[in-house]
């Protein structure tokens, strides 16, 4: 089984994504984390204007059988969530690092990308799950 | 430790294993719970044809004098309503009512009858039949490891399977059977299922397996597995052992009434209390249950109305087909009005919800 790894984005071990742009930062799950579940039917998504912090809950992802928690790789307020998932959550399973992504925050602490997982240490986690 | 290695194979696992497909422990057997996605499988059933392997259920011969006196004392069902080539929905139940196994029976002759039961039960349902056999004339053989089952569903399945078969698919009616031959194995194929659609329940020598499995798939047939089928299953609101009827839930619960047969003059396990129950009602029942709130309804979740539990969700899921969350919960009686809102308990939230009718699709 062949999965993503995309090198242009930072990845954490709970198996989410993120895109760093400037101040924002665009977040999602992972090829291999939306394969794991299976077909996705639900995602619930943290309001506009709400500030999490790193690690914390960020939503929570359904797949016809297993239920996820999505957690924020980064501190900061959600700037948009993606109206396309909501309505079609298998987009997700289609395309979890282009339509499928799931929010955009304004990072509040850039020194937090730091601890952030690269494309290769990513992939090692994988593999050892994949054991 | 490779869990694998103690589990029980069916004949297709490499079939499966080879198709990619996602392995689970069921019931002690190693089972596709996926190939590609449990949507599509389930989607693919629906539109055309599907294929499931259900060789891990039990298949049972019983023969003898008083094969059929014998079965009206252990099931529920009336066998006056059987004749041969006909096959029989029925509960096996305890003296409470509460439920041994759900399974169908066929006759082949009078005196002698095909049984598939569940895969969970097989154990249990042999020795339970065992044990009252009390001096009948019975003889009881468990061919569950000798012959594997497939079930072939869908509204595509009489078209896709005629060719292959050597008898006239459109004298079976459905709950009948035959015996046949499917591109020269020999068969015994029931047009009964699980799933809500037309189709066919097959059971055959295990040395055909590998080969009946390629006809069927090269006839058009999508593989499914167990994921699909449940949620199959759900959307045609069939009971599920272990969640709709169980040791602690009984058929009239289950809103079963229609299988809780009178048999005057025939005493059969259960018969007292479950026809005390069918025309007294019970204090719960199974209902239909959809969100009004977005989120997916799940087994165990809770069942409120203003602040108070009132059941439990016994199945749940996504409904492929009407696109939407869908379950089925043990209400208490006077809450399970169709129409009668209630709010769930999903991970410490409450969710508002109704009940509905059921089932939820049938295109049988």
């Amino acid at each position: 089984m062949e999965y993503e790894f995309p090198d242009d984005i930072k990845y954490m071990k709970t198996h989410e994504w993120a895109r760093i742009e400037g101040d924002m930062a665009t977040i999602g799950i992972t090829d291999y984390a939306q394969h794991q579940l299976g077909d996705i039917v639900y995602v619930e998504l943290p309001e506009i204007g709400r500030t999490l912090e790193k690690d914390s809950n960020a939503g929570e992802i359904e797949s016809v059988k297993a239920v996820g928690e999505i957690l924020m790789p980064l501190s900061g307020e959600i700037a948009e969530i993606n109206a396309i998932i909501i309505e079609s959550p298998e987009s997700i399973n289609s395309s979890p690092y282009g339509t499928g992504w799931m929010m955009k925050i304004k990072v509040s602490n850039s020194s937090e990308i730091n601890e952030l997982l690269s494309v290769e240490d990513y992939k090692k986690i994988v593999e050892e799950e994949k054991k | 430790m490779d869990l694998i290695q103690e589990l029980k194979k069916t004949p297709f696992y490499n079939i499966h294993v080879n198709l990619g497909a996602r392995m689970v422990d069921f019931a002690g057997f190693s089972m596709p719970v996926q190939y590609e996605s449990i949507i599509k499988e389930h989607e693919a059933v629906r539109n055309k044809a599907g294929v499931f392997d259900v060789s891990h259920m039990g298949e049972f011969l019983l023969e003898g004098k008083d094969v059929k006196s014998f079965l009206q004392y252990v099931m529920i069902n009336d066998l006056k309503l059987l004749e041969p080539t006909k096959g029989q929905y029925s509960c096996m139940c305890y003296e409470n009512g509460t439920v041994v196994d759900d399974l169908v029976y066929y006759e082949e002759e009078p005196e002698r009858f095909r049984m598939i039961v569940n895969a969970s039960n097989v154990e249990k349902d042999f020795q339970w039949l065992i044990e009252h056999i009390e001096g009948r004339d019975v003889k009881i053989t468990n061919l569950s490891l000798e012959r594997c089952r497939l079930a072939f569903q869908g509204p595509k399945s009489d078209e896709y399977l005629q060719p292959l078969v050597d008898v006239d698919l459109s004298s079976i009616n459905r709950f009948y059977f035959a015996h046949t031959t499917l591109n020269g194995a020999p068969i015994f194929i029931a047009r009964t299922g699980y799933t809500g659609e037309r189709g066919f329940e097959i059971s055959f020598d295990n040395k055909y397996a590998e080969k009946v499995w390629n006809d069927l798939t090269k006839a058009g047939a999508s593989p499914a597995g167990l994921g699909a089928r449940d949620s199959l299953r759900l959307e045609a609101t069939y009971s599920l052992y272990g969640h709709e009827i169980s040791d602690s839930i009984t058929p009239i619960e289950a809103g079963l009434f229609w299988l809780v047969k009178p048999k005057e003059g025939i005493d059969y396990i259960g018969k007292e209390t479950l026809l005390k129950q069918k025309s007294e009602g019970t204090d719960r029942i199974i209902v239909g249950l959809n969100l009004l709130d977005r989120g997916i309804i799940r087994e165990h979740y809770k069942i409120f109305k203003n602040g108070n539990e009132i059941g439990f969700v016994t199945s749940g899921g996504f409904s492929p087909t009407l696109k939407k969350t869908i379950g089925l919960g043990l209400v208490e009686k006077q809450y399970s009005e169709v129409g009668t809102e209630f709010e769930i308990e999903i991970r410490n939230k409450f969710l508002r919800g109704k009940i509905v009718a059921t089932p939820f699709y049938r295109n049988v």
